[in-house]
C-alpha cells in the first residue's frame, strides 16, 4: 500500500510534538466538558428536562428525572450507580498521558498504540452508553406503577417516549477526544511518512528526498 | 347645598339609576347576543388577553370582611389567585399549620380595607404589600416575593379599628395608621358619657425594617376623640407629611348618622411624621400600654388640624405632592389646597383662635386653593400623573375627571370638570395604575363599586361586588369591562408586572427549617412517653409519604415537620387527616408544621389534598391513635419509631438493588 507522502509542515518534529501535546491538553479538557446529553419535552415541562452526562457525574434536573421515571419503574439515575463515571477520567489521563509521552520519543509504534487505545476508550464509550440506554430503557421494574412496552432511547436524534419528545446529542466531551485522535493520526500519517527519527536522519541527510532509503 | 336638595337628588338620582339599569338588561333569551361594533369591538379587544397570554398589571384588592387579599390580571380582569390574611383558607392549608396558625392568633376574621404597596423613591419596588385590619386592629405584611403572608402586627395598642391604614412613606420607612374608633387609651374604661375628654384617637407610625420588611409599634400621637377615616402620605416637597380625614368632629356619641353631621366642617389631620419620630424620644410623651404616646399639644410641629368640608371621607396627595385633594362626602365638591399655602400658614402661626385639646387648626382661607364641584359622594381620589385627578362620586355613581392646579385667576371652577362617566353601582374607591405614587402611568382605572345589581345572572339575595375596568389614556374616560369580585374589595394596588418577581417554588438551597429533610431516609418519628408527644419529620414527594404509617398514642401531642421535597413549580402537596380537621398545603421546597393532640383513638387516613400526579390519589398513610391501655408497637426503647417502608421508599435506587432480574420473577 503506497501512503501518501504527508505536507512537509507535519514533518518538523516540532509540530509532531505540538500537535501531540494539544491532543493531551484535548484530552485532558473533556474530562471537565460534557459528553452527552438528553432534553425532555412535554406539555407539562414546556421548558424542558434535561440530563447532561460529564466523564465524572451526570447533572440536570436528575431528581424531577427519576421522579417521572419511576412511574414507569426505571432505574433511578445517580452517579455512583456508574462504574463509567470512574473509569472515563482515568482513561481520559492515561489517554493524555500517552500523547504527552508520544510527544517526547515520537515513535509510529507508539502512536499507533495511543489511537487504538483512543479507539479502545471511545468504543468501550460508545459501547457502554449504548448498554445504559437500553438497560435503562429495557430493564424495567416489573413492580412499577405503570407498564410500558421496553424502549432504547436514541444515542444521537430524537425520539418519543409517552408524553416526552426527547433529543439526544453529543457535546464538546466527545468532540475534544474525536479532535484529538485526529491529530494523533496525523502525527502518525506524518510519522509513517519519513521514518522514525525524521530529526536526526534530517541532520545527516542533505535532502528530504535522501531520506527515503534509509526507511527500507 | 342643604340637607333636604341632597336627599331629594339623591331620591332622584336612585330613580334615574333603576331605570338605567332596566334599560340595560341583557336580553331575556340567554346566549342571544348582538354582533360587536363600534366601540364595543375596541373594547372588546382591548381587554381579550388570549388564553395563554399575560395580563399587564397585577390588581392586588383587598377582600374586605372575607380576610383576604385578591390578585387579578388586568386588562383580562381575570381573578388569580387569593392570598389568605386575616383568616383561614384551607385552599393554601393558612391558618392550619403552626406558622399561620400562631400569626392568625385568636382571631378567625379581619377586615382589609387598604392594600398598600411598598415603595422606593416615591414608586413601587414590588418587595412588599401591607394590608390592614379595621376589625382587630392589626396589619400584615405579604412578601411578594412569594405572595404569602409573613406577618401580622397587631393588636396595635392604643387603637380601636385600623381604618385610615395602610399609608406607606416614600421610602418605606413607616406605614402611618391611624385609629377609627376614638376610645379610652390602653383598653381601659371609662363612661361613654366622658366621650369628648377621656375618649382617645391615635395615630401610629409603624417602622418598618428596610432589609426584612419587619414591622413594629415606633411611636403613636394621641387624638382628640374624632373618628379617623382615612390618610395619604406626602411626597416630593409634603415627604415628611401625611393626611388624615376625620369625621365627628362634634365628639358626639349616639346615631352619628345624625349627632356627628351637625357641624359645616371637620378637619385633615397634618402630621410631620419626622418630627413625630424625634418628639417620640422626648419630653412630650407617655408611655401607654407600652408605646411611647406623644402629646401633641406639648409637641409642636408634630400635628396640626385643617378645616375641610363636612364628614371627609378620603384624603390624597397628587403625584407632585404639592396638592393635597379631600373629599367631602356630604358636600358635593373635592377640596384641593396647595401644601405650600400649608407650609406657610404653619410658619406664620396663621391659626384659628380656638384649638382642638391644644391642636392648632389652620385657617381654611390660608390652605385652600380650590373647591372643585365634582358631584355628589366624592369619596377618593387618584391621578394619572398628566394633570389630571379622578374622583369617585358614591351619590351620583360616576367617576370625574377634573383638571389639578395651577389654576388662572378667576377660572370658573365648573369647568374644571373635564369628563365624567357611569359607573354601576355606588362606587367606592376607586385605583389608577401607579395612583398613589409619583410616577402614576395614566393607562388604567378600576372602579370598585359596591353594588352591582342586575349586571350579572342572578346569584341570589347575596350579591357580588363589581369592579369596572376605564381606560383613561385618551381625552375621554371609557368603560371597557367589567368583572364581580368576591366580598368586598375596598382598595387596591394596580401594579405594573415588570415590578413584581415572583419565585416558583422555594429553592433548597435557600431552606433554613431546620426541620427539612431533603430525602426518604430523613424522615424519622420519636415519642417521648414523659411529655406525651410524638414528633415527626415526614418527607412529602411524588406520590409518597415517608412515613407512610405512624402510631401513636390516645392522648398524644402530634408534631409533624412535612417537607415537600419537590424542586418544580407547580407540585404541590397536601396533607390532610381525615376526621381530625387538619389540612395543611406545602408548596415546593416548603416545610411547614402541623400540630394537634391526638385525642380519639382509631384509625385515621392521611392523604395528599392537593392533586399531585398521576399516582396523587395512592399517596397517603395512616395514623394509628392506640386507645389508651393498648401499647404501641412499633416504637423502640429509645421512643424511635420503625418505618417499615423505609428501605422500599429510600429510592427506587435500594429496592431496585435488591430486585430480582425481571425474566426470573414468575
Amino acid at each position: 500500500m503506497k501512503l501518501l507522502p504527508a505536507p512537509p509542515m507535519l514533518r518538523r518534529p516540532v509540530v509532531q510534538r505540538a500537535l501531540l501535546l494539544a491532543a493531551a491538553g484535548l484530552l485532558v479538557a473533556a474530562v471537565f466538558l460534557p459528553l452527552w446529553g438528553m432534553t425532555l419535552v412535554s406539555v407539562q415541562y414546556p421548558e424542558g428536562l434535561r440530563m447532561i452526562v460529564y466523564p465524572t457525574f451526570i447533572t440536570g434536573d436528575i431528581t424531577e428525572i427519576n421522579l417521572l421515571n419511576k412511574a414507569i419503574g426505571m432505574k433511578p439515575i445517580f452517579n455512583d450507580f456508574f462504574l463509567e463515571l470512574k473509569v472515563l477520567p482515568v482513561a481520559f489521563a492515561a489517554l493524555a498521558l500517552l500523547c504527552v509521552v508520544g510527544a517526547f520519543i515520537r515513535r509510529a509504534w507508539w502512536s499507533l498504540l495511543s489511537l487504538l487505545a483512543m479507539a479502545g476508550v471511545g468504543g468501550y464509550g460508545l459501547w457502554s452508553m449504548r448498554h445504559r440506554l437500553w438497560q435503562f430503557g429495557n430493564e424495567l421494574s416489573p413492580t412499577a406503577a405503570m407498564t410500558i412496552d421496553p424502549f432504547t432511547p436514541p444515542m444521537i436524534g430524537s425520539n418519543q417516549i409517552a408524553q416526552f419528545a426527547t433529543y439526544s446529542y453529543f457535546s464538546w466531551g466527545t468532540t475534544l477526544p474525536l479532535i484529538a485522535g485526529g491529530l494523533v493520526l496525523a502525527v502518525l500519517w506524518a510519522q509513517l511518512g519519513t521514518g522514525r527519527r525524521p530529526n536526526r536522519q534530517r541532520a545527516r541527510a542533505k535532502s528530504v528526498s535522501e531520506l527515503q532509503p534509509a526507511r527500507s | 347645598m342643604n340637607s333636604f336638595s341632597l336627599r331629594w337628588s339623591v331620591a332622584a338620582l336612585a330613580a334615574v339609576s333603576l331605570l338605567a339599569a332596566c334599560g340595560e338588561r341583557t336580553p331575556d333569551v340567554p346566549g342571544q347576543r348582538t354582533m360587536a361594533t363600534g366601540d364595543v369591538q375596541k373594547a372588546a379587544l382591548a381587554t381579550y388577553v388570549k388564553p395563554g397570554d399575560l395580563d399587564e398589571y397585577y390588581l392586588f384588592y383587598s377582600g374586605g370582611h372575607s380576610g383576604q387579599v385578591s390578585v387579578a390580571g388586568v386588562p383580562s380582569m381575570r381573578h388569580i389567585v387569593t392570598i389568605p390574611v386575616f383568616a383561614p383558607y384551607p385552599g393554601t392549608g393558612y391558618g392550619f399549620d403552626e406558622e399561620s396558625r400562631r400569626m392568625l392568633g385568636a382571631f378567625t376574621w379581619g377586615d382589609v380595607h387598604h392594600p398598600a404597596a411598598s415603595k422606593t423613591d416615591g414608586d413601587y419596588d414590588g418587595r412588599w404589600l401591607f394590608v390592614n385590619d379595621n376589625a382587630n386592629n392589626r396589619i400584615a405584611r405579604i412578601d411578594l416575593r412569594d405572595m404569602k403572608t409573613r406577618q401580622i402586627l397587631g393588636p396595635i395598642p392604643n387603637t380601636m379599628g385600623n381604618h385610615g391604614s395602610s399609608m406607606v412613606t416614600n421610602n418605606t420607612e413607616y406605614i402611618l395608621v391611624a385609629t377609627r374608633f376614638s376610645t379610652p387609651l390602653a383598653g381601659r374604661y371609662e363612661p361613654l358619657e366622658q366621650y369628648a375628654t377621656l375618649y382617645k384617637g391615635a395615630v401610629s407610625g409603624i417602622k418598618v425594617d428596610s432589609a426584612t420588611g419587619t414591622m413594629s409599634v415606633g411611636w403613636q400621637i394621641m387624638t382628640p376623640p374624632f373618628n379617623w377615616d382615612l390618610g395619604a402620605t406626602g411626597k416630593g416637597p409634603s415627604n415628611d407629611w401625611a393626611f388624615w380625614t376625620s369625621y365627628n368632629s362634634e365628639r358626639a356619641t349616639g346615631k352619628l348618622e345624625v349627632t356627628s353631621a351637625q357641624r359645616d366642617r371637620d378637619y385633615i389631620a397634618v402630621v410631620n411624621w419626622k418630627n413625630a419620630e424625634r418628639a417620640a424620644t422626648g419630653n412630650a410623651t407617655t408611655v401607654s400600654a407600652g408605646v411611647r404616646v406623644i402629646d401633641p399639644a406639648r409637641a409642636p410641629g408634630v400635628m396640626y388640624l385643617l378645616p375641610c368640608g363636612k364628614s371627609p371621607h378620603g384624603v390624597d396627595v397628587d403625584p407632585s405632592g404639592e396638592y393635597v385633594v379631600c373629599s367631602g362626602k356630604l358636600q358635593p365638591t373635592a377640596t384641593v389646597y396647595s401644601f405650600a399655602k400649608i407650609k406657610e400658614a404653619i410658619d406664620k402661626r396663621d391659626f384659628e383662635p380656638e384649638m382642638e385639646d391644644g391642636i392648632p387648626v389652620i385657617k381654611y382661607n390660608s390652605a385652600v386653593v380650590m373647591e372643585v364641584p365634582v358631584g355628589l359622594g366624592p369619596l377618593h381620589t387618584q391621578f394619572d400623573g398628566k394633570g389630571f385627578a379622578y374622583t369617585s362620586l358614591y351619590v351620583e355613581s360616576a367617576i370625574a375627571k377634573w383638571k389639578l392646579p395651577p389654576y388662572a385667576a378667576n377660572v370658573d371652577p365648573k369647568s374644571l370638570v373635564v369628563d365624567k362617566i357611569a359607573v354601576q353601582f355606588n362606587i367606592g374607591h376607586l385605583v389608577t395604575s401607579h395612583g398613589d405614587t409619583r410616577r402614576p402611568r395614566g393607562d388604567y382605572m378600576i372602579a370598585m363599586n359596591k353594588m352591582s345589581k342586575g349586571r350579572h345572572l342572578n346569584v341570589g339575595p347575596s350579591q357580588p361586588e363589581s369592579s369596572q375596568l376605564i381606560t383613561i389614556g385618551g381625552a375621554k374616560m371609557e368603560m371597557i369591562y367589567e368583572a364581580f369580585t368576591d366580598p368586598e374589595p375596598h382598595f387596591a394596588q394596580l401594579i405594573h408586572r415588570d415590578i413584581i418577581k415572583p419565585i416558583e417554588f422555594y429553592p433548597r438551597s435557600e431552606s433554613r427549617d431546620r426541620n427539612a429533610i431533603w430525602a426518604p431516609d430523613g424522615a424519622r418519628v420519636t415519642r417521648n412517653a414523659a411529655r406525651r408527644t410524638v414528633e415527626g419529620n415526614v418527607y412529602a414527594i411524588r406520590s409518597y409519604f415517608e412515613p407512610g404509617r405512624i402510631q401513636v398514642q390516645q392522648g398524644d401531642t402530634v408534631i409533624l415537620h412535612i417537607t415537600n421535597a419537590e424542586q418544580q413549580r407547580d407540585e404541590i402537596h397536601g396533607f390532610g387527616v381525615v376526621g381530625y380537621n387538619k389540612n395543611i398545603v406545602m408548596d415546593p421546597g416548603e416545610t411547614k408544621t402541623l400540630r394537634f393532640v391526638a385525642d380519639r383513638a382509631g384509625v385515621f387516613p392521611y392523604y395528599c389534598t392537593n392533586f399531585c400526579s398521576a399516582l396523587h390519589q395512592e399517596m397517603q398513610g395512616y395514623l394509628e391513635v392506640m386507645p389508651t391501655g393498648r401499647r404501641l408497637t412499633m416504637y423502640d426503647a429509645s421512643g424511635v419509631m420503625r418505618i417499615d417502608g423505609r428501605a422500599a421508599a429510600r429510592g427506587v435506587a435500594a429496592a431496585n438493588a435488591r430486585r430480582t432480574p425481571a425474566g426470573s420473577l414468575d
